[in-house]
């Protein structure tokens, strides 16, 4: 069953085309991931799926069925964790997930069941009388998502869980999303990272200027997409002049630093290795070690987009 | 359901929003306490005061206070203060009531009693000094009780078996002292305020990302709308009611007999105030909104005379100046409840309830017709 249909949506703001002509079919059971850089119009996708935008033309079914005639059945089933906290910071966590699972026609000793086990599934079951407004940005991002899920729905849309928070959160809400697929949800989960879709994601699409430009397995895409490996050469000091030089060398697309890790993009059939060491050599920087990655989503990214993520 | 379920959780949301809810009736509280109490008179003073003429007299049943009465008076006369006698055959209380003297003072066995017609005013309240300070230094040892106009509260008490100097209103529909005057102009100012908080009612869910989830819920627009409503009415209604109690019992402040009449009308206010609120907020920009809303409130109160009475102030009422003040919500909600509370004028409350719960319907009608035409809240 399709839990998830896009049909040729599309929605613009004036002029400017978000969301271009995308179709989109998402099954049952599947941890679906959305990449895209910033402003490729994932969350505007992910907005007019929870009926928070209207589009400009086609149509979405959730369930096998249209959410703008059957409003209520679609959004029984959907749970959305929004890319903005989307909690009340003076109402206490527990207050927070029993108003909005209320909005779904629970009540009474149900409510109370739903809620807690919502809370303890993010593990806030320590803090459920707790205050937003005194907790951390992990635990804050865990209510926000207790407050989606609590209502039992067939169909969660995550849209950046993870943004800013510690590793421990992080992993949390990682194996949190494994879980509920176990339980029989099926999600859809955009990120920045690379790794985290990677990792957790059965199926994925890259989205780009509001078009879905690939999609299929993490296998899929690399064996049929890639042309570009990845070299890391990590230093003993980095320096951002090195990154201009770099980027003059034949066959290199692209080139980006964190820390002392430099990641250099190249085309897959140029054997350039000796020139980036040569290069680096004469600039007196210190290499401590040399690695060639095997192709992976960023380098999909990366030949379809010409971009990095983190550009 | 829903409706209820949002209206609770507005209403929480408000009473744990401490520092709001304390300004909100604290700074009604104390202006009222200040400019009942304390300045009560102040906005006078710039007036100069030529002749105080009072109207007197002298039933002979006390034969020491007649003698003491007319040094006393002879000796205040140079300072201004003439004492007219009674021309036998006229009542002075007529007088008083006929607006031709301000006070009319009469020695009695039971002392001295004091009729005036307005007692806000500076002649009055010099007038009422004199007298009190005779009356203590005729009757050394003794001590005087000073009746309020509604002579329900002593304000200095000792032993009461006579009062020296009694007050009593005349006019036979009430005029209200300084705090009586306060208390009714502040509550009509906090009924206004209704439209600040409204007018932040929407912007709240949105800024908050809240209003995502309450959209994307199985819930319609509408259900928002009113429950978002609906708690509102309620925390400023409640804002409302206490103001209005704390006068009275607090500062003894008059509310008249027919309170229910004048809670019906503040709530009329409050609806107004607040569905303007929710209109302007949808039609304006978030900071533009805030701004009109503040000017709208302030203008609504200084226009409403609710830090100062215009016409006891001596200001001329010009013309443009009645047109204004006709404008302000404070004032139309104001005259009614003087009407009410010391005229017994019920009546006086109908057409200003409809005009209120009028321009309550077209505004939400705005707000709603717009809200369904937006995307999210
Ligand atoms: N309400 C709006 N009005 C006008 N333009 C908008 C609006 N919402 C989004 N956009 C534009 O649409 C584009 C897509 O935005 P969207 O938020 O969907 O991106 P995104 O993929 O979620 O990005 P990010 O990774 O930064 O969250 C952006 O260029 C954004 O500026
Ligand atoms: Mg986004």
């Amino acid at each position: 069953m399709n839990v998830l249909e896009i049909r040729e949506l599309t929605k613009k703001f004036g002029e400017f085309i978000a969301v271009d002509n995308m179709s989109l079919t998402v099954r049952e059971g599947e941890i679906f991931g959305f990449l895209g850089a910033n402003g490729a119009g994932k969350s505007t996708t992910i907005n007019l799926i929870a009926s928070l935008l209207r589009p400009s033309s086609g149509d979405i079914r959730i369930l096998d069925r249209d959410i703008a005639k059957h409003s209520r059945f679609t959004k029984m089933n959907l749970g959305i964790v929004p890319q903005d906290l989307a909690i009340y910071k003076d109402m206490t966590a527990y207050e927070n997930v029993s108003f909005f699972t209320g909005l779904y026609g629970l009540r009474g000793a149900e409510l109370r069941e739903r809620t807690e086990e919502a809370l303890k599934f993010v593990g806030l079951e320590d803090k459920m009388k707790g205050y937003p407004k005194n907790f951390s940005g992990g635990m804050k991002r865990r209510l926000n998502i207790a407050c989606a899920i609590a209502h039992r729905p067939k169909l969660i849309i995550m849209d950046e869980p993870t943004v800013g928070i510690d590793p421990h959160s992080r992993n949390y809400i990682l194996n949190s999303v494994r879980k509920l697929n176990e339980m029989g949800c099926t999600i859809i989960y955009t990120s920045h990272y690379m790794e985290e879709v990677e990792e957790i994601c059965s199926r994925l699409a890259i989205i780009d200027h509001g078009k879905i430009i690939a999609e299929g397995t993490k296998e899929q895409l690399v064996a049929t997409i890639t042309d570009v490996k990845e070299i890391r050469i990590e230093l003993k000091k980095g320096s951002d002049n090195l990154l201009g030089i770099l980027r003059g060398i034949p066959g290199v697309r692209n080139v980006d630093m964190k820390e002392q890790t430099i990641r250099i993009f190249c085309d897959l059939e140029v054997d350039n290795l000796g020139l980036i060491l040569k290069a680096l050599i004469d600039q007196d920087a210190d290499i401590r070690s040399v690695e060639e990655q095997e192709p992976n989503l960023e380098t999909v990214f990366l030949t379809l987009t010409g971009r990095t993520l983190r550009d | 359901m829903n409706i209820l379920r949002i209206a609770c959780k507005e209403l929480l949301q408000d009473l744990r929003d401490r520092w709001t809810l304390i300004f909100m009736l604290a700074f009604p509280i104390v202006l009222m306490m200040i400019l009942g109490f304390a300045l009560g008179n102040a906005f006078e003073s710039t007036q100069t005061i030529d002749k105080i003429h009072v109207l007197m007299k002298d039933t002979g049943e006390n034969k020491a206070l007649s003698e003491g009465f007319s040094v006393f008076s002879a000796e205040v006369s140079k300072s201004g203060i003439l004492f007219e006698e009674l021309k036998p055959g006229v009542d002075g209380k007529e007088e008083v009531r006929k607006g031709k003297y301000a006070d009319y003072v009469e020695l009695t066995g039971n002392g001295i009693l004091l009729y005036s017609s307005n007692f806000i005013k500076l002649e009055h309240q010099i007038l009422q000094g004199t007298l009190t300070a005779f009356a203590e230094k005729f009757k050394v040892g003794s001590t005087i009780a000073m009746l309020q106009p509604d002579q329900m509260e002593v304000l200095t008490s000792g032993s009461t078996d006579h009062n020296y100097i009694q007050e009593t209103s005349l006019i036979p529909n009430r005029k209200p002292g300084a705090i009586d005057y306060y208390a009714l102009a502040m509550t009509a100012v906090v009924a206004l305020w209704g439209a600040m908080s409204a007018g932040q009612l929407i912007t709240t869910e949105i800024r908050q990302g809240t209003a995502y989830r309450l959209v994307s819920a199985p819930i319609n627009k509408g259900e928002i709308f009113a429950g978002k409503v609906l708690g509102n009415l309620v925390v400023n209604m409640l804002c409302v009611v206490i103001i209005i109690f704390f006068s009275k019992y607090a500062f003894g402040a008059y509310w008249g007999d027919h309170l229910s009449v004048v809670i019906l009308l503040l709530l009329s206010q409050v609806i107004m105030a607040v569905s303007l609120g929710l209109a302007v907020s949808y039609i304006f920009q978030e900071a533009a909104s805030r701004a009109i809303l503040l000017i709208i409130t302030q203008l609504g109160a200084v226009f409403g005379g609710a830090y100062f009475p215009f016409e006891e102030a001596g200001i001329e009422m010009t013309r443009l100046l009645k047109f204004i003040v006709g404008l302000s919500p404070v004032h139309w909600t104001n005259s009614a409840l003087t009407g009410i509370v010391y005229r017994n004028e019920i009546w006086e409350a109908w057409p200003v309830f409809t005009v209120n719960i009028g321009l309550a319907a077209v505004m939400l009608t705005i707000a709603a017709l717009i809200m369904r035409r937006k995307e999210g809240l």
